[in-house]
Formats: C-alpha cells, sequence, structure tokens
C-alpha cells in the first residue's frame, strides 16, 4: 500500500543519521551497562564457588524482603545461573529500561523541541518515520544489552536455556519500555516532561514489581518487570510471557502512532494556557527566578519520592511475616524476635540509602539546570544584566541545597507515612524517626550536588563527569557487595562512611566532613565559573 | 566610580584577540565607538561579531589587546557596567515556563528595575502578547521579548546584536523608530547587523569585519568619500574609450547608454569625458552601503587577507 510507505518515508537515511548521532552515546550506555553485567556475572562464580555457598545464598537472600523488592522473585537461586541471575536484575533491568527511555526521547521529542526536526520534516519524510527509527534505535541497543547478557553468562558456563530466556527477557522489557517513552514523547511538548513521564512509569513498573514479589501477590503481571521476570528463567523456562511483552509493545505503538496523527507538529496533546502579564513578587524575590525554573523537576521528583518511600514503608508489616515463613531465616539471625528485629533494620537500612541515592541523583539534576541554562544562551541573557556570575552559581547551589533537604523529608515522610498506615502501633515518633534517620542520609546526596556544581562552574562540558560520580555511588551501594571492590575504593562513596541507620548509633563526623566537602566543592564551581568564558 | 565626561569613548578594542581552539575568532580586533553615536557593525556570518559583543559583556575574556566599555573593563567590572548596559541576543532564548511580560519584569528586575509606562508602550509599539509562555513564541516574538526588555531599561549603552532578524517589516519600522529615539536621548547603539538598509538608514558610523578583523570604519560620508560613485549615462556618440579615462573603472558599454564606476576625486576628469560625447540623459549615485560592503569582500576575495 502506498499510503503506509508514505507514511515511513525516509526511515533509512533518518537511522543511519541517528545512529551517526548516537555513535558515542550507544557504545557508551552498552559499554557501561554491559560492562557492569558482564563484570557481575563473571564475578559471582567465583564468590559462590561450593554447592554449600550457593545453597546459602538460596536460604539467606531468597527470603530476604529487600532482595524480593530490588530483584523479584528470581527462580533457582539455588543454581548459580539463579544467583547471577538476581544480583545483575537491578542494574540490567533499570539500566536497560532507563537507556531506552533517553535514546527514545533523544530523538522524538527533544528533536522536536529544539526545532531540528522540522527540518527533517520538511525533506522527504514520513509522519511515522521519527517514531520508527527512534524504535529502532532502543531496540538495536536493547537487544545488543540482552545478548552481552547472555554471552557473559554463557561465558561462565551458566545453564544455557537459562542464559538466552534471560537475555530475551531483558532485550524485550527495553522494548516495552522503548513504546512507553514513545507514548510519552507524544503526550509532552517538552523533552523533559517527556523523560518525567517515562521515567516515573518505568519506577511504577520497577515498583509494582517489588512489592508483588514481597507480597507473592498478581500484582507483579501488572508490572513489564513481572512480564520479563515471568520467562522464568534459571527456573522452568515458559514462553507465553513474551507474548505479554510483545502484545503491551504493540499496544503502547499503536496509542504513539495515534496521538501522532492527532497532535500538530511541535505540540503535545497537553495544550498550554495563557500566564500573568506581569512577573509575580515570588518571581522578582532572590532565588524567584531559580526556584521557577527548578520547580516542576523539584516537584517532580518530590512526588515521586513521597511515593516511593510510601510504598517501601507499605512494605515493612510483611517483613516480619518473611520470619515466620521461613525457619530458615530464624536460623540465619537466630531467635525468632532478634531475626525479625534484625530483618527490619537491614530492611529499612537498603531503603534509606537506596532513597537518598535518588535525593542524591535529583540534586545532580537540579544542578546541572545550570549547564543547559548557559548551553540554551539563558545564562547570557542573564549574565547581560548586572547579576554576578558567584551569584547565579549560589543561587543554583542554594536551591540544590534546599531541594536535598525537601525531598529527604518527603521521602522519609512517605516512609513513616506507609509505616503509619500499615504497621499497627506505629506511632507518629516512628514517622519522625524515619524523616531524621533519611535527613542523616542527605550528606551523601549534598557530596554528589557538590561535584555537579564544581564541574559546571569548572567547564561547561563537565556535567558529564557529575553523572559518572552518580553512576560509580549507585553500582557501590547496589552492587558493591557483588563485585567487591577494594577497599579504597568502596571508599571514594559518601555513603560508605555513613552510620548505618536505623540500628548503628548516629555518628557527626562523616556528616560534618561531607557536607563541608559539599561546601568547598561549591567554592571551586564559584572559582571555575568567575575565571572562564561564558559559551553557549 | 565611572566617569561622566561629556565626550567619552563608549567602546574601545584595541588589539583584541580571541582564540577558541585553532580558530582565531577574533585577530587583533580594533573598534571604536563614540558616545552617543549609533554604530553600524557589519559582517557575514562568522565573521566575529556576536564574539566581539560577548567580549564587551565580559562573557568571554580577552586573550590579548584592550578592551574599554563606559570607561571599564568588561571583563572585571562587568556587574557595574552592566547597570548601564542593555544586550538583545541574536538567538534569544528564553526560559519555556515563564510567560513574556514575567521574563520583561525578571530581566528589568536584576537591572535595577523598569519604568512601567515604558514598558507597557513598548509592548503595545511591538504588538506583542506578554501572556503567552515563552516555549510557544516564535522567533521573532523572543526576540521582541528581548528587545522590549532592553528598550525599557533606560541604558547608556545598548548592544543589539543582529536584533531584527526575525521581525516583519513593520516591527522592523518600528524597531527604527525606537533605535532614533535612544539616539535622541544621548544612548550610544552598537547594532551588529548584515542587513545593510537597515544598517544604512540608523548608522552614524560604520565597521565593516572581516575574519575577526576591522577592514573599514568610519562615518558613512567618509566611506563613500573613498569609494566609487556609479555614473549611468546616455551619450550621442558611443563611449567606447571612456575606459581610458583615469579614475574610471568598470565601463559597460550597450544600445547607446554607458555604466561605470569614478573614483570621487576623478569624477571631473569623467564629466568632462562624458560632456564631449554629448550627454542626453545622466544619473550617478553614491555607493550604496551593500555595494562599499560587496567592495570590501570583493577586493578582499581577488587578493587574498594577508
Amino acid at each position: 500500500m502506498s499510503r503506509g510507505s508514505e507514511l515511513l518515508a525516509g526511515t533509512g537515511p533518518l537511522l543511519r543519521l541517528a545512529l551517526r548521532r548516537d555513535r558515542v552515546t550507544l557504545p557508551a550506555w552498552l559499554v557501561g551497562l554491559g560492562g557492569l553485567v558482564v563484570a557481575s556475572a563473571t564475578a559471582v562464580p567465583a564468590v559462590y564457588d561450593t554447592p554449600e555457598k550457593v545453597a546459602g545464598y538460596a536460604r539467606s537472600v531468597g527470603s530476604s524482603p529487600v532482595s524480593y523488592l530490588m530483584s523479584g522473585r528470581q527462580p533457582g537461586l539455588d543454581t548459580l545461573g539463579g544467583v547471577v541471575a538476581n544480583e545483575i536484575s537491578q542494574v540490567a533491568q533499570l539500566g536497560v529500561a532507563l537507556m531506552v527511555v533517553f535514546l527514545v526521547v533523544r530523538h522524538t521529542r527533544a528533536e522536536e523541541e529544539t526545532g531540528r526536526a522540522e527540518l527533517l520534516r520538511s525533506t522527504v519524510l514520513g509522519r511515522h518515520t521519527a517514531t520508527v527509527v527512534a524504535l529502532l534505535v532502543a531496540g538495536i541497543a536493547a537487544l545488543l544489552l540482552g545478548a552481552t547478557t547472555t554471552a557473559s553468562m554463557l561465558a561462565v558456563a551458566l545453564d544455557p536455556l537459562g542464559a538466552v530466556t534471560y537475555g530475551l527477557g531483558l532485550a524485550l522489557l527495553g522494548l516495552v519500555y522503548a513504546a512507553v517513552a514513545l507514548v510519552a514523547a507524544q503526550l509532552s511538548s517538552s523533552a523533559r516532561g517527556a523523560l518525567g513521564l517515562a521515567g516515573a512509569a518505568v519506577a511504577v513498573g520497577y515498583l509494582l514489581r517489588g512489592v508483588g514479589a514481597v507480597q507473592d501477590s498478581a500484582l507483579v503481571w501488572a508490572s513489564p518487570f513481572g512480564w520479563a521476570q515471568g520467562l522464568d528463567a534459571f527456573g522452568q523456562e515458559r514462553w507465553w510471557p513474551v507474548l505479554l511483552l510483545l502484545g503491551g509493545t504493540g499496544a503502547l505503538l499503536a496509542l504513539a502512532g495515534w496521538l501522532t496523527a492527532h497532535r500538530d507538529f511541535g505540540g503535545g496533546v497537553l495544550a498550554a494556557r495563557p500566564g500573568p502579564t506581569r512577573a509575580g513578587r515570588a518571581l522578582l524575590a532572590p532565588l524567584g527566578l531559580t526556584l521557577r525554573t527548578q520547580r516542576g523537576l523539584l516537584l517532580g521528583w518530590g512526588a515521586g519520592l513521597l511515593a516511593l518511600g510510601a510504598l517501601y514503608g507499605a512494605v515493612l508489616p510483611t517483613v516480619p511475616d518473611l520470619v515466620a515463613s521461613n525457619p530458615e531465616i530464624a536460623q540465619v539471625f537466630g531467635a525468632s524476635a532478634d531475626a525479625e528485629q534484625a530483618l527490619v533494620l537491614a530492611f529499612l537500612q537498603y531503603v534509606h540509602v537506596f532513597l537518598a541515592l535518588l535525593v542524591g541523583a535529583a540534586a545532580v539534576a537540579v544542578a546541572l539546570r545550570l549547564r543547559s541554562e548557559e548551553e540554551s544562551g539563558r545564562l547570557e541573557l542573564l549574565l547581560s544584566t548586572p547579576a554576578r556570575r558567584e551569584r547565579v552559581l549560589l543561587d543554583a547551589a542554594l536551591v540544590t541545597a534546599l531541594g536535598v533537604v525537601a525531598l529527604s523529608v518527603l521521602a522519609g515522610l512517605g516512609l513513616g507515612i506507609g509505616e503509619w498506615a500499615t504497621v499497627s502501633g506505629a506511632s507518629v515518633t516512628d514517622a519522625v524517626a524515619r524523616v531524621g534517620d533519611q535527613l542523616a542520609y542527605a550528606p551523601a546526596a549534598a557530596v554528589l550536588a557538590g561535584v555537579a556544581v564544581a564541574a559546571v562552574g569548572l567547564r561547561p562540558g563537565g556535567s558529564a563527569l557529575a553523572w559518572v560520580a552518580v553512576a560509580f555511588v549507585a553500582v557501590q551501594v547496589l552492587l558493591g557487595e557483588t563485585l567487591r571492590f577494594p577497599g579504597w575504593v568502596d571508599a571514594l562513596s559518601p555513603f560508605d562512611h555513613l552510620a548505618g541507620l536505623p540500628g548503628e548509633p548516629f555518628a557527626v563526623l562523616p556528616v560534618v566532613v561531607e557536607l563541608a566537602l559539599g561546601a568547598v566543592l561549591v567554592g571551586v564551581g564559584v572559582v571555575g565559573l568567575r575565571r572562564r568564558d561564558i559559551g553557549s | 566610580m565611572l566617569c561622566h565626561a561629556a565626550r567619552v569613548t563608549a567602546i574601545e578594542l584595541r588589539e583584541v584577540v580571541k582564540v577558541f581552539g585553532t580558530v582565531r575568532a577574533l585577530d587583533g580586533l580594533d573598534l571604536v565607538v563614540e558616545q552617543g553615536e549609533v554604530h553600524a557593525f557589519l559582517g557575514p556570518n562568522g565573521a566575529g561579531k556576536s564574539t566581539t559583543i560577548r567580549v564587551l559583556l565580559g562573557l568571554l575574556r580577552a586573550d590579548s589587546g584592550r578592551a574599554v566599555v563606559l570607561g571599564g573593563d568588561p571583563w572585571r567590572q562587568a556587574p557595574q557596567l552592566h547597570r548601564r548596559m542593555a544586550y538583545v541576543p541574536g538567538d534569544v532564548s528564553l526560559w519555556p515556563n515563564l510567560t513574556g511580560g514575567e521574563v520583561i519584569d525578571v530581566l528589568g528586575r536584576l537591572r535595577g528595575g523598569l519604568d512601567p509606562r515604558r514598558r507597557a508602550e513598548m509592548l503595545e509599539r511591538f504588538e506583542l502578547d506578554p501572556r503567552r509562555r515563552s516555549r510557544t513564541y516564535s522567533k521573532g516574538n523572543r526576540q521582541k521579548v528581548a528587545l522590549v526588555a532592553a528598550l525599557a531599561a533606560r541604558a547608556d549603552l545598548y548592544l543589539l546584536d543582529e536584533p531584527t532578524s526575525g521581525l516583519d517589516p513593520l516591527m522592523e519600522a518600528e524597531f527604527q523608530r525606537a533605535v532614533h529615539e535612544l539616539k535622541d536621548d544621548g544612548a550610544t547603539v552598537l547594532l551588529s547587523s548584515h542587513i545593510l538598509v537597515e544598517a544604512e538608514a540608523l548608522a552614524d558610523t560604520v565597521s565593516i569585519i572581516r575574519a575577526g578583523r576591522v577592514v573599514q570604519t568610519g562615518s558613512l560620508q567618509d566611506l563613500r568619500r573613498l569609494t566609487r560613485t556609479t555614473v549611468v549615462a546616455e551619450t550621442a556618440r558611443p563611449a567606447d574609450r571612456l575606459g581610458e579615462v583615469p579614475g574610471v573603472h568598470a565601463v559597460r558599454v550597450e544600445d547607446g547608454r554607458v555604466a561605470c564606476e569614478v573614483d570621487s576625486d576623478h569624477l571631473q576628469d569623467a564629466l568632462a569625458a562624458l560632456t564631449a560625447l554629448g550627454v542626453r540623459s545622466l544619473t550617478a549615485h553614491p555607493p550604496t552601503l551593500e555595494e562599499l560592503f560587496l567592495r570590501q569582500y570583493g577586493d578582499d576575495v581577488a587578493e587574498p587577507a594577508s
């Protein structure tokens, strides 16, 4: 049919252009994520080198609520393949989902927003070509990541059927979220908005699977993460969840296609309303402009962290149940009451650190706004007024610091609310304690934010360094025990020095040192920005 | 304090060099703009116009050379100097979730407040809807936001970097009126442009920049005097030998009509020669800025710059 081919005209040339533009980004994602997966997959067999150790893993991790929340209920934990799959699943699954979201938005809404797509659309290009090309790029990336995972599993002689099934699940999960991102790119009229929507969909999917796994309920089937795990790699491999993954992708693609056909080029589905003629007092106050430009980002992260904390809190009452249902835990942790207590504390520590890591990522995103301000030329316009460079940077740093505090409070509050709503006997004091403990982890986020401020102050292109720091800390927190870094590598992560609350006594010194380090990094940023050219 | 003498040089750049990697964006640039004049800064894309303006704003630090703006050092005293300056970027980017009106107020506040009457007047004159979110503005409308913010600011020095590249002809006329008013108020304007008609209509003095150097500078009159007048005549007898007259160039003869370019100090000789041939009609006009500009670039193409 000629009409169909017209809608997809120019796919070949546009795909080549997209791959050429991604000649650094795409390999970076694949080498970074693939490298982590390969490193973990090869490290695990060395650690669990006897059947006794594997059985021990199955006993302890296989009944750990933290593990359920992070990685779902991975089958075959009494085999090496199951152990590897369980260890890498968090990084691999979240990684592939976030990778395709970034890739898709980069090639669709971001292009449209900058106006580059307009130039391309004026050539012989079909209406759906950009959508298909973004899907192809993301699909290729997801397939390569799945293939890398399978290959690394085969390299350490894991069960071949399990390895192929696991890699397939990963690739198809990527495909589903590529389609989710395509829908998000149609709904929102800005790239940031599209990233936010699709990122929220990743978070919701991940959470539903985790909570469903802890409760051992059908909730896992509401999540693409659950579908991918439903392939039962290294357990009793089954193929029908492939239909769920492909069907979900197809349905989302149809929705994205329909939305593309029913909106104006450049516009979103959500229309813009007229705004105020004059600037209000809040906007003209000190920090007003900085707060306004960061408002959406902070509100989005705040709502997300509150919800995430609440979900984790709501899972809390099921943690002690695991002791009752699984006598082996009691053997590991000793007496029943102690075991329950230890499990709850370990669970809370993990949740606090994970939430603080997200607060750190949010803070880096907030601090790096300065970079996009400079790139777009808005910083130039701002600095053509009497506004001082150091003032602009310090405003950004101050808003970032306020953001770290506010987001930590919200995350801790969410945790407290979730706990209060579901745990009988939980009091307001417990909720306050959650907020306090969450704040005690905030200095680590402040260090990450400081790295971002210093990077953007020193060099216009320094922002990548800040994300490298976030990625390193995430790997140290989530995979450190698997990868067994040398001590000095672990010591580079700010989380490594903070007291493990609740459970351990609060330590003042690391908090003071890390806050001071954050302040010094901001100072480095100020000195850097004062001395360098402002580019665009 | 910055001095306010009666006749100060508003902008003085001497031998300014700015290198980006391997590219010499400014290569020994000299630029002098006296206070109270409208100075057109002409050159094609990539000649170094925006880089020069960024040095004047203290956004870029010159690698060598001397830069003085309103009597101060643009790099070290930027915030103080900016109280007396207003800037319209060539490629205006605004905060997408702020309305045009909000952007104007924010910039005005940073400059220490703006005159609300003048703000309202400029909004009306440039027919700008201040309620729309910046992300929905076209290029021309974003430019209008920056223009209104700058024009409502009451500055001593206006740096306008191709301010009309997105405006329609009606708005372009309004812009020219606004610049005339600035001049009447005694403000200095540096107008970077490649729209020569606009520069010709507005500018007292002109600098032509090429590959990071100013290759021609002076008042429009001076520049014209230095170059050739275009003469077109109809003569009774063929003007085949007109080219032999000293100072006459580019002679083209067609159907009894002759067109040529004459050096200003040989105009007398050329007219005498034409009269001898029996003049039936005669038009002569000074070179347009476009001719000046093209000649400058044409010459440089013929004999490559050293």
